[in-house]
């Protein structure tokens, strides 16, 4: 349904976007009897609008990200930006796996170390955590 | 003032069934809490209930955390082979290759950005209604083509860069200063000219150039008739 009410969308503000084109056309080298077509066009601009106006409720649940504008500003894709998103993502579950990974080798190794110089205490801590979690 | 003492004495711990123990009060998260107990009156001690001292409760382990490929988690492995192996373009206008005009440009040159539709939105709500006779009578134009200043917007954005020309590019242009820049760019379009004709000079001159060389390798040939005549002499 979305998908529909985005080409609808696209479809008619390329409509629109024609029109314009085509006013300019006429206004770069006008000539009087273009006066009639001209306002008809201007009329056509109207009607653009409100078909687009008429849209909008379709769309209402379609949210835009505002660092797609940025993209868009600086004349950029805006397929980079959903490119460069999921690569951020990427790294930013490999670094956090990474920590991860670091962290589980240090309890590890710390719990090797410790039994080695306090070989009771740590039977009685494996004791108390013992069955919450297991020596990893 | 006997019943502010009778307040006092219901949370006296004389009166507390745990005697001189703190009040039990329901936790529902003992995450991070202490294992020990406080004791006051004569002798407040804290009581620790564990050998070790400070040790708390380990937070509750999550099923989904970072060593997880999240990608494959949330089935979206797909999207990012798609979006990672192919070759996106850098401009907008890959991406819209049917709208017409530069859209390449940055929007805050000549005021057309997204940004600031956002910051400053336009003022709407009211109905959009078509143009009566009278409205449509002040879009009267005179006939004629446009003045020259505006015939450059109608240019269709050329693809090729044009790597000698960097003395028009201009930093600091602003959209109050759009006139300066449109009497600029009528400068620069008469530069154009002027260079396509010193091209075209200079494309004249080569032509005679290598007329010139031609007329003298067929002279010094062995196969000119003026040269054969000398060769029998």
């Amino acid at each position: 349904m979305t998908s529909q009410a985005l080409e609808n969308l696209e479809a008619q503000l390329e409509t629109f976007i024609e029109n314009i084109r085509q006013i300019k056309i006429i206004v770069s080298d006008f000539q009087p009897q273009g006066q009639n077509v001209l306002n008809q066009k201007i009329q056509t601009v109207v009607s653009g609008l409100q078909e687009i106006d008429k849209l909008k409720s379709q769309v209402q649940d379609v949210h835009v990200p505002l660092e797609v504008f940025d993209y868009i500003d600086s004349g950029r894709n805006p397929q980079l930006y959903t490119k460069d998103c999921m690569e951020k993502a990427m790294n930013k579950n490999e670094a956090v796996r990474g920590k991860i990974d670091a962290y589980r080798r240090f309890r590890a190794h710390l719990m090797v170390e410790l039994t080695s110089v306090f070989p009771a205490e740590m039977a009685k801590y494996r004791a108390i955590r013992g069955d919450e979690r297991p020596m990893s | 003032m006997s019943e502010q003492f009778r307040k006092v004495e219901q949370y006296s711990p004389k009166s507390s069934p745990r005697g001189s123990r703190s009040p039990v009060v329901p936790r529902q998260d003992s995450t991070g809490t202490l294992k020990a107990t406080i004791s006051l009156g004569k002798n407040p001690s804290i009581v620790h209930t564990g050998p070790f001292y400070l040790i708390k409760e380990p937070p509750t382990e999550s099923d989904l955390t970072g060593a997880t490929n999240l990608m494959a988690h949330y089935g979206l492995e797909h999207s990012y082979n798609k979006s990672s192996g192919r070759k996106v373009r850098d401009t907008l206008s890959s991406f819209l290759p049917n709208l017409p005009g530069q859209i390449d440009s940055p929007g805050h040159l000549d005021n057309s950005s997204l940004r600031s539709v956002i910051e400053k939105p336009p003022i709407g709500g009211k109905e959009l209604l078509p143009l009566s006779s009278m409205q449509l009578s002040g879009f009267r134009l005179h006939p004629g083509a446009l003045p020259e200043q505006y015939r450059l917007m109608n240019q269709v954005p050329q693809k090729k860069k044009h790597k000698h020309k960097k003395h028009k590019h201009k930093p600091g242009d602003t959209p109050s200063h759009q006139e300066s820049t449109t009497t600029s760019d009528v400068a620069s379009s008469a530069e154009k000219k002027h260079k396509k004709q010193k091209r075209h000079d200079d494309d004249k001159e080569r032509k005679k150039r290598k007329k010139e060389k031609k007329k003298k390798k067929q002279k010094h040939s062995p196969e000119h008739p003026s040269n054969s005549s000398h060769m029998d002499m």
